[in-house]
Protein backbone atom coordinates (compact mmCIF):
# COMPACT_ATOMS: atom_id res chain seq x y z
CA UNK A 1 0.00 0.00 0.00
CA UNK A 2 1.40 2.94 -1.02
CA UNK A 3 0.87 6.43 0.83
CA UNK A 4 -0.75 8.99 -0.61
CA UNK A 5 2.16 11.39 -0.53
CA UNK A 6 5.25 8.62 -1.65
CA UNK A 7 2.89 7.68 -4.40
CA UNK A 8 4.91 7.91 -7.55
CA UNK A 9 5.63 11.66 -8.12
CA UNK A 10 5.69 11.40 -11.60
CA UNK A 11 7.05 14.58 -13.29
CA UNK A 12 6.60 14.69 -16.76
CA UNK A 13 8.92 13.62 -18.97
CA UNK A 14 10.44 11.41 -16.20
CA UNK A 15 10.98 7.35 -16.46
CA UNK A 16 8.32 6.73 -13.65
CA UNK A 17 6.08 9.13 -15.73
CA UNK A 18 6.85 7.49 -19.50
CA UNK A 19 6.08 3.52 -17.53
CA UNK A 20 3.23 5.04 -15.91
CA UNK A 21 1.73 6.08 -19.37
CA UNK A 22 3.06 2.86 -20.90
CA UNK A 23 1.37 0.71 -18.30
CA UNK A 24 -1.78 2.53 -18.18
CA UNK A 25 -3.90 0.18 -19.88
CA UNK A 26 -2.67 -2.74 -17.25
CA UNK A 27 -2.63 -1.66 -13.73
CA UNK A 28 -5.73 -0.55 -11.84
CA UNK A 29 -6.22 3.45 -12.34
CA UNK A 30 -5.39 4.83 -8.96
CA UNK A 31 -4.57 3.87 -5.55
CA UNK A 32 -6.10 -0.09 -5.02
CA UNK A 33 -6.70 1.48 -1.52
CA UNK A 34 -9.56 3.57 -3.31
CA UNK A 35 -10.74 0.91 -4.86
CA UNK A 36 -11.22 -1.38 -1.79
CA UNK A 37 -13.22 2.35 -0.35
CA UNK A 38 -15.30 2.54 -3.58
CA UNK A 39 -16.16 -1.96 -3.47
CA UNK A 40 -17.10 -1.09 0.59
CA UNK A 41 -19.31 2.01 -0.33
CA UNK A 42 -21.23 -0.13 -3.08
CA UNK A 43 -22.41 -2.54 -0.26
CA UNK A 44 -23.34 0.04 1.89
CA UNK A 45 -25.48 2.34 -0.68
CA UNK A 46 -26.71 -1.46 -2.08
CA UNK A 47 -27.74 -2.56 1.33
CA UNK A 48 -29.82 0.84 1.89
CA UNK A 49 -30.97 0.38 -1.78
CA UNK A 50 -31.98 -3.49 -1.07
CA UNK A 51 -34.06 -2.07 2.31
CA UNK A 52 -35.68 0.16 -0.12
CA UNK A 53 -36.91 -2.15 -2.41
CA UNK A 54 -38.31 -4.01 0.30
CA UNK A 55 -40.10 -1.42 2.10
CA UNK A 56 -41.19 -0.46 -1.56
CA UNK A 57 -42.68 -4.16 -2.13
CA UNK A 58 -44.34 -3.89 0.87
CA UNK A 59 -45.69 -0.89 1.18
CA UNK A 60 -48.13 -1.81 -2.10
CA UNK A 61 -49.34 1.07 -3.97
CA UNK A 62 -48.30 3.42 -1.22
CA UNK A 63 -44.99 4.57 -2.60
CA UNK A 64 -46.32 5.13 -6.29
CA UNK A 65 -48.58 8.38 -5.14
CA UNK A 66 -45.84 9.97 -3.32
CA UNK A 67 -43.28 9.10 -6.17
CA UNK A 68 -45.65 11.31 -8.28
CA UNK A 69 -44.72 14.50 -6.29
CA UNK A 70 -40.75 14.57 -7.26
CA UNK A 71 -39.86 16.40 -10.40
CA UNK A 72 -38.29 14.21 -12.97
CA UNK A 73 -37.01 17.66 -14.92
CA UNK A 74 -34.73 18.06 -11.48
CA UNK A 75 -33.87 14.37 -11.46
CA UNK A 76 -32.61 14.32 -14.95
CA UNK A 77 -31.00 17.49 -14.26
CA UNK A 78 -29.12 16.45 -11.85
CA UNK A 79 -28.07 13.05 -13.40
CA UNK A 80 -26.96 15.10 -16.64
CA UNK A 81 -24.82 17.33 -14.56
CA UNK A 82 -22.94 14.92 -12.62
CA UNK A 83 -22.17 12.81 -16.23
CA UNK A 84 -21.37 15.65 -17.55
CA UNK A 85 -18.68 16.35 -14.25
CA UNK A 86 -17.61 12.59 -14.20
CA UNK A 87 -16.81 13.58 -18.26
CA UNK A 88 -14.89 16.83 -16.99
CA UNK A 89 -12.68 14.23 -14.42
CA UNK A 90 -12.20 11.57 -17.28
CA UNK A 91 -10.71 14.08 -19.53
CA UNK A 92 -8.26 15.80 -16.66
CA UNK A 93 -7.41 12.66 -15.90
CA UNK A 94 -6.39 11.95 -19.42
CA UNK A 95 -4.99 15.24 -19.79
CA UNK A 96 -2.93 14.69 -16.98
CA UNK A 97 -1.69 11.55 -18.35
CA UNK A 98 -0.51 13.62 -21.54
CA UNK A 99 1.22 16.30 -19.40
CA UNK A 100 -1.36 19.02 -20.01
CA UNK A 101 -1.62 19.97 -16.37
CA UNK A 102 -2.93 23.33 -17.44
CA UNK A 103 -6.14 21.57 -18.79
CA UNK A 104 -6.20 18.88 -16.42
CA UNK A 105 -6.32 21.52 -13.87
CA UNK A 106 -9.35 23.43 -15.63
CA UNK A 107 -11.62 20.19 -15.78
CA UNK A 108 -11.18 19.66 -12.22
CA UNK A 109 -12.42 23.16 -11.84
CA UNK A 110 -15.23 22.44 -14.55
CA UNK A 111 -15.93 19.21 -12.36
CA UNK A 112 -16.39 20.98 -8.97
CA UNK A 113 -18.46 23.67 -11.21
CA UNK A 114 -20.77 20.96 -11.97
CA UNK A 115 -20.53 19.22 -8.56
CA UNK A 116 -21.56 22.74 -7.17
CA UNK A 117 -24.50 22.81 -9.66
CA UNK A 118 -25.64 19.35 -8.71
CA UNK A 119 -25.78 20.63 -4.55
CA UNK A 120 -27.40 23.78 -5.77
CA UNK A 121 -30.07 22.02 -7.62
CA UNK A 122 -30.58 19.47 -4.76
CA UNK A 123 -30.90 21.96 -1.94
CA UNK A 124 -33.63 23.83 -4.72
CA UNK A 125 -35.65 20.57 -4.94
CA UNK A 126 -35.24 20.07 -1.11
CA UNK A 127 -36.39 23.70 -0.61
CA UNK A 128 -39.48 23.33 -3.37
CA UNK A 129 -40.48 19.95 -1.46
CA UNK A 130 -41.00 21.32 1.82
CA UNK A 131 -42.54 24.28 0.62
CA UNK A 132 -45.29 21.76 -0.35
CA UNK A 133 -45.40 20.05 2.67
CA UNK A 134 -43.21 17.00 2.01
CA UNK A 135 -40.75 16.66 4.55
CA UNK A 136 -38.49 13.80 5.86
CA UNK A 137 -41.59 12.14 8.07
CA UNK A 138 -44.43 12.84 5.64
CA UNK A 139 -44.15 9.72 4.32
CA UNK A 140 -41.87 6.15 3.90
CA UNK A 141 -41.37 7.09 0.34
CA UNK A 142 -40.24 10.97 1.32
CA UNK A 143 -38.00 9.86 4.25
CA UNK A 144 -35.92 7.17 1.92
CA UNK A 145 -35.76 9.74 -0.65
CA UNK A 146 -34.35 12.75 1.66
CA UNK A 147 -32.42 9.94 3.37
CA UNK A 148 -30.63 8.89 -0.02
CA UNK A 149 -30.23 12.23 -1.59
CA UNK A 150 -28.94 13.36 1.87
CA UNK A 151 -26.25 10.71 2.34
CA UNK A 152 -25.41 11.18 -1.63
CA UNK A 153 -24.95 14.91 -1.36
CA UNK A 154 -22.72 14.13 1.69
CA UNK A 155 -20.54 12.57 -0.17
CA UNK A 156 -20.44 15.08 -2.93
CA UNK A 157 -19.41 17.83 -0.13
CA UNK A 158 -15.97 15.01 0.74
CA UNK A 159 -15.69 14.81 -3.40
CA UNK A 160 -15.05 18.90 -3.27
CA UNK A 161 -11.95 18.24 -0.98
CA UNK A 162 -10.85 15.53 -3.12
CA UNK A 163 -11.13 17.64 -5.94
CA UNK A 164 -8.97 20.19 -3.90
CA UNK A 165 -6.61 17.57 -3.40
CA UNK A 166 -6.34 16.60 -7.13
CA UNK A 167 -6.18 20.87 -8.27
CA UNK A 168 -3.37 20.74 -5.47
CA UNK A 169 -1.72 17.88 -7.07
CA UNK A 170 -1.99 20.03 -10.97
CA UNK A 171 -1.24 23.18 -9.64
CA UNK A 172 2.11 22.26 -8.31
CA UNK A 173 5.04 20.80 -10.50
CA UNK A 174 6.81 18.95 -7.97
CA UNK A 175 4.13 17.02 -7.16
CA UNK A 176 1.57 16.24 -9.93
CA UNK A 177 1.30 12.42 -8.99
CA UNK A 178 -0.47 10.62 -11.76
CA UNK A 179 -1.42 8.21 -9.07
CA UNK A 180 -3.39 11.11 -7.05
CA UNK A 181 -5.28 12.31 -9.92
CA UNK A 182 -6.78 8.87 -10.62
CA UNK A 183 -7.73 8.08 -6.78
CA UNK A 184 -9.55 11.19 -7.13
CA UNK A 185 -11.18 10.46 -10.39
CA UNK A 186 -12.25 7.16 -8.74
CA UNK A 187 -13.94 8.70 -5.97
CA UNK A 188 -15.78 11.51 -8.25
CA UNK A 189 -17.30 8.35 -10.68
CA UNK A 190 -18.18 6.80 -7.49
CA UNK A 191 -20.34 9.93 -6.81
CA UNK A 192 -21.67 9.65 -10.11
CA UNK A 193 -22.33 5.88 -9.98
CA UNK A 194 -24.11 5.84 -6.56
CA UNK A 195 -26.34 9.15 -8.62
CA UNK A 196 -27.46 7.60 -11.43
CA UNK A 197 -28.88 4.23 -9.32
CA UNK A 198 -30.38 6.55 -6.85
CA UNK A 199 -31.97 8.65 -9.66
CA UNK A 200 -33.26 5.13 -10.80
CA UNK A 201 -34.58 4.06 -7.98
CA UNK A 202 -36.69 7.16 -6.96
CA UNK A 203 -37.14 9.01 -10.23
CA UNK A 204 -37.84 6.55 -12.58
CA UNK A 205 -39.10 3.18 -11.10
CA UNK A 206 -42.70 2.79 -10.92
CA UNK B 1 16.43 -0.08 20.47
CA UNK B 2 18.99 -2.00 23.50
CA UNK B 3 16.11 -3.88 24.74
CA UNK B 4 14.97 -5.24 21.16
CA UNK B 5 18.63 -6.34 20.48
CA UNK B 6 18.28 -7.98 23.95
CA UNK B 7 15.01 -9.57 23.01
CA UNK B 8 16.50 -10.70 20.02
CA UNK B 9 19.16 -12.87 21.42
CA UNK B 10 17.55 -13.92 24.44
CA UNK B 11 15.68 -17.44 23.75
CA UNK B 12 12.00 -17.66 24.08
CA UNK B 13 10.53 -20.76 26.29
CA UNK B 14 7.92 -22.76 25.04
CA UNK B 15 4.50 -22.90 27.09
CA UNK B 16 2.07 -19.91 27.60
CA UNK B 17 3.30 -19.02 31.33
CA UNK B 18 7.35 -19.12 30.24
CA UNK B 19 6.59 -17.46 27.10
CA UNK B 20 4.32 -14.57 29.14
CA UNK B 21 7.53 -13.70 31.85
CA UNK B 22 9.69 -13.87 28.46
CA UNK B 23 7.58 -10.89 27.37
CA UNK B 24 7.52 -9.52 30.80
CA UNK B 25 10.66 -9.27 31.41
CA UNK B 26 12.56 -8.97 28.02
CA UNK B 27 9.70 -7.44 25.41
CA UNK B 28 10.38 -3.33 24.80
CA UNK B 29 6.97 -4.00 23.27
CA UNK B 30 5.17 -5.42 26.26
CA UNK B 31 3.56 -2.43 27.73
CA UNK B 32 2.12 -1.97 24.17
CA UNK B 33 0.73 -5.61 24.40
CA UNK B 34 -0.83 -4.83 28.15
CA UNK B 35 -2.80 -2.11 26.43
CA UNK B 36 -3.93 -3.77 23.27
CA UNK B 37 -5.31 -6.70 25.74
CA UNK B 38 -6.77 -4.58 27.60
CA UNK B 39 -8.54 -2.63 24.48
CA UNK B 40 -9.68 -6.42 23.05
CA UNK B 41 -11.05 -7.65 26.56
CA UNK B 42 -13.06 -3.91 27.05
CA UNK B 43 -14.36 -4.57 23.72
CA UNK B 44 -15.31 -8.81 24.58
CA UNK B 45 -16.97 -7.32 28.12
CA UNK B 46 -18.85 -4.50 25.98
CA UNK B 47 -20.17 -7.07 23.73
CA UNK B 48 -21.40 -9.38 26.28
CA UNK B 49 -23.04 -6.96 28.62
CA UNK B 50 -24.87 -4.81 25.86
CA UNK B 51 -26.06 -8.01 23.63
CA UNK B 52 -26.20 -10.56 26.19
CA UNK B 53 -26.86 -9.14 30.18
CA UNK B 54 -28.34 -6.19 29.17
CA UNK B 55 -30.43 -6.52 25.84
CA UNK B 56 -29.77 -3.15 24.77
CA UNK B 57 -27.88 -4.44 21.33
CA UNK B 58 -30.17 -4.66 19.71
CA UNK B 59 -32.19 -1.94 21.18
CA UNK B 60 -35.63 -2.62 22.38
CA UNK B 61 -38.83 -1.22 20.38
CA UNK B 62 -39.06 2.68 20.31
CA UNK B 63 -42.34 2.52 20.24
CA UNK B 64 -43.67 0.69 23.41
CA UNK B 65 -45.98 2.34 25.24
CA UNK B 66 -44.99 2.88 29.36
CA UNK B 67 -46.32 -0.46 30.89
CA UNK B 68 -44.60 -2.48 27.91
CA UNK B 69 -41.23 -0.54 29.05
CA UNK B 70 -41.91 -1.06 32.69
CA UNK B 71 -42.14 -4.82 31.83
CA UNK B 72 -38.87 -4.35 29.97
CA UNK B 73 -36.83 -3.22 32.80
CA UNK B 74 -38.50 -5.94 35.15
CA UNK B 75 -37.93 -8.77 32.44
CA UNK B 76 -33.95 -7.40 32.28
CA UNK B 77 -33.62 -6.62 35.99
CA UNK B 78 -31.02 -8.18 37.36
CA UNK B 79 -29.26 -8.07 33.85
CA UNK B 80 -29.39 -4.76 33.76
CA UNK B 81 -28.16 -3.78 37.67
CA UNK B 82 -25.22 -6.64 36.99
CA UNK B 83 -24.77 -6.07 33.46
CA UNK B 84 -23.76 -1.82 33.94
CA UNK B 85 -22.11 -2.91 37.25
CA UNK B 86 -19.50 -4.40 35.08
CA UNK B 87 -19.34 -1.69 32.37
CA UNK B 88 -18.73 0.83 35.73
CA UNK B 89 -15.83 -1.37 36.59
CA UNK B 90 -14.27 -1.24 33.28
CA UNK B 91 -15.50 2.12 31.40
CA UNK B 92 -11.53 2.97 32.23
CA UNK B 93 -10.74 0.78 29.77
CA UNK B 94 -11.73 3.38 27.43
CA UNK B 95 -8.60 5.12 28.07
CA UNK B 96 -6.59 1.84 26.96
CA UNK B 97 -8.42 2.13 23.61
CA UNK B 98 -7.64 6.08 23.05
CA UNK B 99 -4.32 5.68 24.41
CA UNK B 100 -3.07 3.19 22.00
CA UNK B 101 -5.37 5.07 19.26
CA UNK B 102 -3.26 8.19 20.26
CA UNK B 103 0.10 6.22 20.62
CA UNK B 104 -0.33 5.50 16.87
CA UNK B 105 -1.04 8.72 15.53
CA UNK B 106 1.74 10.19 17.51
CA UNK B 107 4.11 7.26 15.29
CA UNK B 108 2.89 9.06 12.00
CA UNK B 109 4.52 11.72 10.71
CA UNK B 110 1.88 14.40 11.35
CA UNK B 111 1.74 16.63 14.08
CA UNK B 112 0.53 15.09 17.74
CA UNK B 113 -2.63 17.95 17.74
CA UNK B 114 -3.99 15.24 15.86
CA UNK B 115 -3.48 12.57 18.81
CA UNK B 116 -4.56 15.05 21.39
CA UNK B 117 -7.54 16.30 19.61
CA UNK B 118 -8.20 12.51 19.28
CA UNK B 119 -7.99 10.97 22.89
CA UNK B 120 -9.89 14.53 23.92
CA UNK B 121 -12.50 13.97 21.82
CA UNK B 122 -13.43 10.34 22.33
CA UNK B 123 -12.68 10.80 26.39
CA UNK B 124 -15.72 13.03 26.35
CA UNK B 125 -17.92 11.28 23.91
CA UNK B 126 -17.37 8.22 26.28
CA UNK B 127 -19.65 9.81 28.45
CA UNK B 128 -22.88 10.40 26.28
CA UNK B 129 -22.20 7.25 24.74
CA UNK B 130 -21.34 4.88 27.53
CA UNK B 131 -21.69 6.37 30.98
CA UNK B 132 -25.33 7.76 30.89
CA UNK B 133 -26.90 4.97 28.86
CA UNK B 134 -25.42 2.88 31.86
CA UNK B 135 -26.81 5.45 34.93
CA UNK B 136 -30.13 6.20 33.01
CA UNK B 137 -30.62 2.33 32.85
CA UNK B 138 -29.66 1.21 36.24
CA UNK B 139 -31.62 4.17 37.32
CA UNK B 140 -34.22 2.20 35.98
CA UNK B 141 -33.79 -1.11 37.08
CA UNK B 142 -33.15 -0.34 40.44
CA UNK B 143 -36.69 0.77 41.70
CA UNK B 144 -39.53 -1.30 40.04
CA UNK B 145 -41.99 0.24 41.69
CA UNK B 146 -40.91 3.77 40.54
CA UNK B 147 -43.79 5.84 38.83
CA UNK B 148 -43.75 4.46 34.92
CA UNK B 149 -43.75 7.87 33.38
CA UNK B 150 -40.68 8.39 35.29
CA UNK B 151 -39.29 4.59 33.97
CA UNK B 152 -40.80 5.47 30.23
CA UNK B 153 -38.49 9.17 30.36
CA UNK B 154 -35.16 6.96 31.46
CA UNK B 155 -36.11 4.34 28.87
CA UNK B 156 -35.93 7.19 25.79
CA UNK B 157 -32.64 9.18 27.46
CA UNK B 158 -30.70 6.00 27.48
CA UNK B 159 -31.57 4.58 24.05
CA UNK B 160 -31.29 8.07 22.65
CA UNK B 161 -27.93 8.68 24.62
CA UNK B 162 -26.37 5.51 23.28
CA UNK B 163 -27.89 5.33 19.80
CA UNK B 164 -28.54 8.80 19.23
CA UNK B 165 -25.57 10.43 20.24
CA UNK B 166 -23.05 8.86 17.82
CA UNK B 167 -22.25 12.38 16.08
CA UNK B 168 -20.14 13.30 19.03
CA UNK B 169 -17.55 10.64 17.64
CA UNK B 170 -17.99 12.44 14.20
CA UNK B 171 -15.18 14.92 14.28
CA UNK B 172 -12.59 12.41 16.13
CA UNK B 173 -13.16 10.17 13.32
CA UNK B 174 -12.12 13.05 10.93
CA UNK B 175 -9.14 13.75 13.20
CA UNK B 176 -8.05 10.21 12.78
CA UNK B 177 -8.71 9.77 9.34
CA UNK B 178 -7.02 13.44 7.45
CA UNK B 179 -3.77 11.98 10.32
CA UNK B 180 -4.05 8.73 8.27
CA UNK B 181 -4.22 10.00 4.71
CA UNK B 182 -1.83 12.35 5.56
CA UNK B 183 1.30 10.50 7.21
CA UNK B 184 4.42 9.59 5.64
CA UNK B 185 5.19 6.69 8.09
CA UNK B 186 2.86 4.21 6.77
CA UNK B 187 1.62 3.28 10.06
CA UNK B 188 -2.12 2.49 8.56
CA UNK B 189 -2.84 1.51 5.22
CA UNK B 190 -4.76 4.43 3.02
CA UNK B 191 -7.62 1.83 2.56
CA UNK B 192 -8.45 2.27 6.28
CA UNK B 193 -8.20 6.24 6.41
CA UNK B 194 -11.18 5.64 3.49
CA UNK B 195 -13.12 3.05 5.82
CA UNK B 196 -13.15 6.39 8.45
CA UNK B 197 -15.45 7.96 5.66
CA UNK B 198 -17.88 4.87 5.84
CA UNK B 199 -17.55 5.27 9.82
CA UNK B 200 -17.94 8.65 9.66
CA UNK B 201 -20.98 8.56 7.53
CA UNK B 202 -22.66 6.42 10.15
CA UNK B 203 -22.83 9.02 12.37
CA UNK B 204 -25.26 11.13 10.03
CA UNK B 205 -27.48 7.65 9.53
CA UNK B 206 -28.09 7.50 12.69
CA UNK B 207 -29.52 10.95 12.76
CA UNK B 208 -33.29 9.95 12.13
CA UNK B 209 -33.57 7.84 14.62
CA UNK B 210 -34.79 11.17 16.60
CA UNK B 211 -37.69 11.81 14.18
CA UNK B 212 -38.91 7.93 13.91
CA UNK B 213 -40.20 5.50 16.51
CA UNK B 214 -40.78 3.06 13.94
CA UNK B 215 -39.46 2.09 10.61
CA UNK B 216 -36.34 1.57 9.01
CA UNK B 217 -35.04 4.71 10.22
CA UNK B 218 -36.04 4.50 14.18
CA UNK B 219 -33.44 3.76 16.34
CA UNK B 220 -33.65 -0.02 15.97
CA UNK B 221 -34.39 0.27 12.40
CA UNK B 222 -32.45 -1.66 9.91
CA UNK B 223 -30.66 1.63 8.52
CA UNK B 224 -30.25 3.62 11.37
CA UNK B 225 -28.94 0.64 13.68
CA UNK B 226 -28.27 -2.96 11.86
CA UNK B 227 -26.52 -1.48 8.80
CA UNK B 228 -24.52 1.54 10.84
CA UNK B 229 -23.56 -1.53 13.22
CA UNK B 230 -22.01 -3.78 10.72
CA UNK B 231 -19.99 -1.16 9.66
CA UNK B 232 -19.19 0.07 12.99
CA UNK B 233 -18.36 -3.81 13.94
CA UNK B 234 -16.26 -4.18 10.36
CA UNK B 235 -14.70 -1.20 11.68
CA UNK B 236 -14.00 -1.72 14.95
CA UNK B 237 -12.47 -5.35 14.01
CA UNK B 238 -10.53 -3.70 11.31
CA UNK B 239 -8.54 -1.17 13.45
CA UNK B 240 -7.78 -3.45 16.05
CA UNK B 241 -6.17 -5.72 14.10
CA UNK B 242 -4.50 -3.20 12.67
CA UNK B 243 -3.39 -1.48 16.00
CA UNK B 244 -1.82 -5.26 16.49
CA UNK B 245 0.18 -4.72 13.24
CA UNK B 246 1.26 -1.25 14.44
CA UNK B 247 2.75 -2.47 17.72
CA UNK B 248 4.43 -5.70 15.77
CA UNK B 249 5.90 -3.37 13.20
CA UNK B 250 7.03 -0.44 15.51
CA UNK B 251 10.99 0.01 15.71
CA UNK B 252 10.35 2.50 17.87
CA UNK B 253 11.65 4.92 15.87
CA UNK B 254 10.35 8.30 13.79
CA UNK B 255 10.22 7.49 10.37
CA UNK B 256 8.00 5.59 8.50
CA UNK B 257 7.38 1.92 9.69
CA UNK B 258 9.09 -1.47 8.91
CA UNK B 259 6.67 -3.27 7.01
CA UNK B 260 7.52 -6.52 8.70
CA UNK B 261 7.89 -7.59 12.33
CA UNK B 262 10.57 -4.55 13.60
CA UNK B 263 12.92 -7.05 15.71
CA UNK B 264 13.49 -9.93 12.96
CA UNK B 265 13.92 -6.43 10.27
CA UNK B 266 16.72 -5.25 12.69
CA UNK B 267 18.12 -8.79 13.38
CA UNK B 268 17.15 -11.33 10.53
CA UNK B 269 18.60 -14.06 12.37
CA UNK B 270 16.85 -13.56 15.40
Amino acid sequence: MRPMSNAAMNAPGSAEANSSLGNAGLRIPGQPDMWAFVMFEALIFSSYFIVYMIRRAMAGDHFLPAQEHLSQGFGVANTLILLLSSWFMAGSVRSAREGKYDIALRQVLLTAACGLLFVGLKLLEWSDKIGEGLTLSTNEFFSFYYFLTAIHVLHVLFGFVVLAVAARELRSPPRRSQEIVETCATYWHMIDFLWVIIFALLYVMR
Amino acid sequence: MSASIAAAVTPRPSGLPGRIAWHWRHDPKAELWIIWYAMVFFYILFGIVFVLLTHVIPPPQPYWDPPRVVQWFNDHHYGLLSGFGIIFLVTGLVAACNALIGYSIWRMSVSPAFAYSYIAIYSLSATPGLLLTAIALTVGAMRPERNPDLIYWLYDMAIMCFDGTMGVFLIGTLVWMIAILIDKNNVFPKWFGYLNICNLITEFVVAPAWVFKSGVFSWNGTIAFWIDTVVFAIFTVAFITLLKRVIVRDDFGTGPLPDGDARTAIHPEA
